[in-house]
């Protein structure tokens, strides 16, 4: 499936494909654009990949842009794609966005431009690496991997193809300004520390075998992850991390770590201004305040999990030092992270939440998971991605996806 | 505990309690520099492979053989490999042994397998970047089965070693192969240029940097001859 497109233009596919995708080839007033909304070669063609909870939400805020066409979506679940298609083309007043259960279906229409995605964890990484393939922009909801050999891959992907990948996270710029901006005026002096307060870990999920109660594709919401029976609880959207949604479950998520630990961990690396950068050891403490992590970073600086006592986000500066400030990095573009998205996808900027410092963020979630569960400290080569003398450690960067999926 | 543990074990199936195993994970998390104790674990958990378990409990022995296993447990996995239901299972421990005997389990499951299993097996060896399985890969190209040919280009591309890219060019150049043969080479190329083999990587996005190529490949092909030019700078 995919892979590299030969030469063609949105104007041929509508040409040759039209009828077969049910396109329309009447030219209306709204593709003539108005003072209101550019004309329609001048808007971002959009398609969203899982359109669950913050699908759903994603979907809205690009659907709401003028310079934004969404024309196709792509989910397992039937009354989702029913759902959602009716609400797009409610919004446009016609019946032309075209639904899929296979994303790979979305990805290689060569008219769409850009693709946002909000699936389960475990499918972000083939998902975001097929659409640059495809020559797709990406903004992919956060946590963007599930394992730590899938970030590099992404990256790479992304590079390659000169693709614009953003991650997801509206908190780290949106939710943490009142310490960001003091931090990179200097006012803290130099930050020896910060501490984030995030959990839980992911487990592993054995939930019995339940009556499918709903219109569900499962082998393909399973997906690369292992196969396992249907259960409500196993595939369920909502927010819990603690044992009734997949955000729960090692198989389709870091667990809290990552879920939360995207903003979080997030906010973090932006306030200390390490967002390009990943930790170099992460020592476990088990002791009588209980288990806490610290990463160390080659600034020398520290990033604290759960450290006792010590309240989220709590920075440890250097008391009389006030060093230069620094301008804020802020999004681009209109409308939070979203706007930023699509003035980079215009304009190939590099957007505020550029994959690669989104998965720098994801590292330290992964990294925290493992040392938690292996119950010892452990060293990060950055440049070779694995950690070094730890064996065991290396085993659980990544792990074998179900046939057919491979990265 | 361990013992009930793995009489827990023989037990398990959906819908179990998960705690009943916590034996299990304990003593691998503590047998961290304790080889024997490792081993000990291991021989346990091949034993308890051997006998009636449900697939919930057999995937729970291969997820512990993925933290565990060494040489001793590829002649058991190597039997799931070629199974439909098993197959994955069995690659989820067999990608994450460092042995050598685990990749050969994998090589020499491929002419045994066909349809996805043998996708699924081609893309363990991809992961393992196991030099030794360029030939065979090699010639799963010329496959009619279109999955199986593009999961040979993707893990030829995961390789990333010169060899890998030489096959995928030959297939290239005969005007043979899945599309994925692109994103293979231009993978290959960027291994290439990361271990300063230049000329060979300069050649691929040389090859992809002409005219007639898809504008995605030209782009990511001059891209890549940047990074050349600037690395020999």
């Amino acid at each position: 499936m995919s892979q590299i497109k030969k030469k063609s233009t949105r104007r041929d596919f509508l040409k040759t494909t039209g009828a077969a995708f049910g396109v329309p080839l009447i030219i209306t007033s709204s593709a003539l654009g108005n003072a209101e909304r550019p004309p329609a070669s001048d808007r971002i063609v959009m398609g969203g990949i899982g359109i669950g909870n913050m699908g759903r939400g994603d979907q809205g805020a690009f659907l709401g842009r003028k310079d934004v066409q969404y024309v196709a979506l792509s989910d397992v679940r039937q009354e989702v794609r029913e759902k959602s298609k009716a609400g797009v083309d409610g919004r446009y007043r016609n019946a032309d966005c075209q639904t899929y259960t296979d994303f790979r279906e979305l990805l290689a229409r060569p008219d769409i431009d850009a693709v946002h995605i909000a699936t389960p964890d475990h499918w972000h990484a083939i998902m975001v690496i097929e659409a640059c393939r495809n020559g797709k922009d990406v903004y992919c909801q956060k946590p963007e991997t599930l394992t730590l050999r899938e970030g590099p891959l992404m990256i790479a992907a992304a590079r390659r193809y000169g693709r614009v990948v953003s991650g997801g996270s509206q908190r780290v710029l949106g939710d943490y300004r009142k310490i960001v901006d003091p931090a990179w005026a200097g006012e803290f002096g130099t930050i020896k520390s910060i501490n984030v307060s995030v959990g839980p870990l992911p487990q592993l999920c054995n939930l019995p075998a339940e009556e499918m109660s709903e219109k569900i594709d499962w082998d393909l919401w399973l997906g690369p992850a292992p196969w396992a029976p249907y259960n409500s609880k196993r595939c369920s959207g909502s927010f819990s991390i603690n044992g009734s949604s997949w955000r729960s479950f090692s198989d389709y998520s870091g667990g809290g770590m990552t879920d939360w630990g995207a903003h979080h961990f997030g906010g973090a690396t932006f306030i200390c201004d390490v967002r390009d950068l990943q930790p170099e050891e992460v020592t476990y403490f088990d002791d009588k305040d209980g288990k806490y992590l610290a990463f160390r970073y080659p600034n020398g600086l520290t990033i604290y999990h759960n450290r006792p006592h010590t309240g989220n986000l709590h920075i440890e500066g250097t008391p009389g030092e006030k060093l230069p400030a620094k301008p804020v990095p802020v999004y681009k573009g209109d409308g939070e992270i979203y706007g930023d998205f699509i003035h980079c996808v215009k304009t190939r900027e590099t957007p505020f939440r550029d994959i690669e410092s989104a998965v720098n963020t994801a590292v330290l979630a992964h990294m925290g998971n493992i040392a938690y569960q292996l119950k010892r400290s452990l060293k990060w080569d950055v440049a070779r991605q694995e950690f070094i003398g730890d064996s065991e450690a290396n085993r659980m960067t990544d792990r074998a996806r179900r046939e057919p999926w491979q990265l | 505990m361990l013992d009930t543990a793995f009489e827990a074990l023989k037990k398990f199936d959906w819908g179990s309690d998960l705690r009943a195993l916590a034996p299990i994970e304990d003593a691998i998390t503590a047998a961290h520099g304790k080889p024997e104790t490792g081993k000990e674990i291991e021989t346990r958990l091949i034993a308890a492979m051997k006998g009636e378990l449900s697939r919930d409990a057999r995937e729970y022995v291969c997820r512990k053989l993925a933290n565990v296993g060494t040489a001793a447990c590829v002649p058991g996995l190597a039997a799931l490999l070629v199974d439909k239901e098993s197959s994955h299972m069995s690659r989820f421990a067999l990608e994450q042994i460092p042995a050598p005997e685990a990749a050969q389990a994998l090589r020499e499951a491929l002419p045994k397998a066909s349809g996805l299993v043998k996708v699924g097996i081609i893309s363990s060896l991809g992961a393992k970047r196991d030099a030794a399985a360029v030939a065979p890969l090699g010639e799963l190209l010329k496959e009619g089965d279109a999955a199986i040919a593009r999961a040979a280009a993707l893990a030829l591309g995961a390789i990333g070693n010169v060899e890998s890219a030489a096959v995928l060019q030959r297939t290239l150049q005969a005007g043979g192969g899945p599309s994925a043969i692109i994103d293979a080479l231009l993978s290959c190329a960027e291994a290439l240029l990361s271990s300063n083999k230049l000329a060979d990587a300069t050649a691929i996005y040389k090859a992809f940097a002409q005219d007639h190529q898809p504008r995605l490949v030209r782009l990511a092909a001059n891209r890549g001859l940047l990074a050349c030019a600037s690395k020999q700078t």
